[in-house]
């Protein structure tokens, strides 16, 4: 009896601990989401009741030649950044990781500066280094190719530089993570692998890499639902332009809602983001993890 | 316990000193943040001194998207402004959100106003289907040409008296900038080729005065549109080729190229016009400059046209007392009497009593282009026309991408028409 007692007094004081973190939880996520669930179902304004259209939405989601265009920028940005910002995140934890003391630190914050920066300063930073007028970086970009290049106005350059810059401003925190995942392999694996005579090449592919798998899955996992909700530096950037070159899903969230008033619209293109995110992630988990097991 | 006497004293003076009869206290929301942002402030300042018994606290928001955003969602809980500035072109959007409160013939009563005082386009443009009226105009405003003396001076293209002339076709105006370029000119004609605003407007024109239709009848570039969109896109097109306009030029550096005097001539807004009197007065623009209605290019006489107006928001759940309406009203009425101080921010008033007074004749360079009122082009009505709409959008997009060469002007006619034609569904 008195267990049974105990036990329901762990449960209540469990419950008590977790029900602020619910009760938010539930507030300002879940029912908010289900609303706006309920909201792609109907041909409702941003604001107040719409009436209920069915299916209406998601059949003229089909039909629209700017979401597929969405789409397939988005997958775009997926190719160009994933798997190049975690490769150079871990080209850079391994460069650092053999530095010590003050340097390595110094280092480390070096890469880390940019991600501190709000993405309106990072935005700012990049526009006027790329000006067309009189950006800094416009004399090395007339060296390669001649003369000065209006890169996000151009519709070959701008998805490419909008993807240089995400990478320049989030890649810190990739590299944290490698440092911390390359300081978790322990010294001695090195230590017996150097004299069973493995050379330096070796004991990254045999020991490094396997071992540091997991935060590799991470990240890719991490970088790949960033990166499909990319808007900020488009809508700052580019605005979808030129030719809807760089047009995203988000954006066409954005200018449904808010330009146009076609909330329900809008919740059906943000709801099929959701599915796509959480379909693609959750397969690339499963798919790295069987990878990590080999 | 000094201090705390001295705190109850003070706020006994003070509560004395307010004023015993009721102040009626209006919110007004604009976005008007540039050099017209000054001179309405100072009506504001005016207004206030004028009348003890009504209290205007004016707040200046971002202008477009975030403007509308904001007034829209404030009025769907009761938080709006009890008086707004609005765009006509955005007239057709604001009707189907319901956000805007008819004005109703007691009102404009109580203004002292009627609906003959104003130029019957501007009116048209404030109502709804129904004929009710959901907005007082303020003002009509427009692109000009401003032009630089220097480049043309000993040519064809200035009268004795030093003004502008001869420029009545598309091969005149050529002529013209290709004069001003062998003068040493940079930018023969500049206006903001990297910015949604200053493509669309030239482009507007350019389509109105081949007698084209941006939308007619829920149709997008409807008939030989199409072709003439193309012919606009193309014109602007060789205005690059041949290095007569700049290349991705943002608004503010399309107007320093012609304050700086490397430009011929200069494609803005009226708004602009206080700049160049302000810099001629302080002796810092270093040559004559003068400005004119867009001359007749193409068949027919026409320039993009927008208005300014004074809305009363719909809000939900809060009904705005009768004293408080009157003195909204009493605000607008004072403005629109008082808008020969706006028309010092270079527009034109659309109250005829000013806008036909001895006052405004005499105003220069207003009165030189003031004639472009009786062939002004409004944009369509439509939900996807208008500041800051997709129309808008597609200047930025499409149109000012095409005129530097990356797509062919039929082609981007074309994409012009299908992009908005799916936005219109």
């Amino acid at each position: 009896m008195a267990m049974l007692h105990n036990r329901r007094k762990h449960v209540a004081i469990a419950a008590s601990l977790v029900a602020p973190f619910v009760a938010t939880f539930c507030l300002v996520f879940l029912w908010p989401a289900i609303r706006m669930v309920e909201l792609s179902f109907t041909a409702g304004p941003l604001i107040g009741e719409g009436t209920w259209v069915g299916l209406a939405n998601y059949k003229r989601l089909l039909t629209d030649n700017l979401f597929y265009t969405s789409l397939k920028n988005n997958g775009y940005f997926v190719v160009l950044t994933v798997v190049p910002t975690t490769a150079l995140a871990l080209a850079i934890a391994l460069a650092i990781n053999r530095l010590s003391g003050r340097l390595q630190a110094a280092m480390l914050a070096l890469f880390f500066l940019p991600y501190i920066l709000p993405v309106s300063v990072v935005t700012m930073i990049w526009t006027w280094m790329l000006d067309f007028q009189f950006g800094v970086l416009q004399p090395v970009l007339a060296f390669f190719t001649g003369k000065p290049v209006p890169v996000f106005k151009n519709p070959y350059w701008v998805m490419p530089m909008i993807a240089v810059v995400t990478i320049w401003w989030t890649n810190g925190f990739n590299v944290l993570l490698f440092i911390a995942g390359l300081r978790n392999i322990p010294q001695e694996l090195y230590e017996a692998a150097a004299l069973d005579g493995a050379t330096k090449r070796q004991q990254f592919f045999r020991v490094t890499w396997p071992l540091l798998w997991p935060v590799t899955a991470l990240v890719l996992t991490l970088q790949l639902i960033l990166q499909l909700k990319i808007f900020d530096q488009v809508y700052l950037m580019s605005g979808g332009g030129p030719f809807n070159s760089s047009y995203v899903l988000l954006l066409m969230v954005y200018r449904e809602a808010f330009q146009l008033n076609h909330g329900g619209y809008a919740s059906a293109v943000a709801l099929i983001l959701f599915v796509i995110i959480m379909v693609v992630s959750v397969l690339q988990f499963q798919v790295l993890k069987i990878g990590g097991r080999r | 316990m000094k201090f705390l006497r001295t705190v109850l004293m003070a706020s006994a003076v003070g509560l004395a000193a307010t004023p015993a009869l009721a102040q009626e206290k209006v919110i007004w929301w604009d976005f008007l943040a540039g050099g017209d942002g000054v001179r309405m402030k100072a009506l504001i300042d005016r207004f206030n001194e004028e009348h003890p018994d009504i209290q205007i606290t004016g707040t200046t928001l971002e202008w477009g998207v975030p403007y509308y955003t904001k007034v829209r969602t404030a009025a769907a809980v009761g938080q709006g402004p009890d008086i707004m500035t609005y765009h006509l072109s955005r007239m057709p959007l604001g009707l189907s959100e319901g956000v805007l409160s008819e004005i109703t013939e007691e009102d404009l009563q109580n203004a002292g106003l009627s609906r003959d005082d104003f130029f019957p386009r501007a009116i048209e443009a404030a109502s709804g289907e129904d004929g009710k009226l959901y907005a007082v105009p303020f003002d009509i405003h427009s692109i000009i040409l401003y032009y630089n003396k220097s480049y043309l001076e000993g040519s064809e293209f200035l009268d004795e008296n030093g003004n502008l002339t001869g420029i009545d076709s598309l091969e005149d105006f050529e002529r013209a900038l290709a004069l001003a370029k062998e003068n040493g000119s940079s930018a023969p004609v500049s206006y903001s080729t990297g910015d949604d605003g200053g493509v669309y407007r030239v482009f507007f024109t350019l389509l109105k005065q081949q007698g084209g239709d941006l939308i007619r009848d829920g149709e997008v570039l409807p008939g030989d549109s199409l072709g003439k969109a193309a012919t606009a896109i193309e014109i602007m097109t060789r205005w690059t080729e041949n290095g007569w306009q700049p290349e991705q030029a943002e608004y503010e550096a399309s107007v320093a190229l012609f304050t700086s005097g490397k430009a011929a001539f200069h494609l803005n807004g009226v708004w602009e016009v206080p700049t160049m009197v302000d810099l001629e007065k302080e002796g810092k623009l270093g040559f004559e400059w003068g400005a004119v209605q867009v001359p007749k290019l193409m068949e027919q006489q026409a320039t993009w046209a927008d208005s300014h107006a004074f809305a009363i928001p719909q809000q939900t759940g809060k009904e705005m007392s009768p004293e408080k309406r009157k003195a909204v009203m009493t605000v607008i009425g004072w403005m629109e009497k008082n808008a020969i101080d706006w028309a010092d921010a270079g527009h034109i008033p659309a109250y005829k009593p000013v806008a036909e007074s001895d006052a405004f004749a005499s105003k220069e360079p207003n009165a030189t282009y003031s004639s472009l009122a009786e062939t002004a082009a409004y944009d369509p009505r439509s939900l996807i026309a208008g500041v800051a709409s997709p129309v808008y959008d597609a200047a930025i997009n499409i149109i000012s991408p095409a005129i530097h060469g990356y797509m062919e002007p039929m082609q981007a006619a074309e994409q012009i028409k299908s992009d908005l034609e799916s936005k219109q569904r």
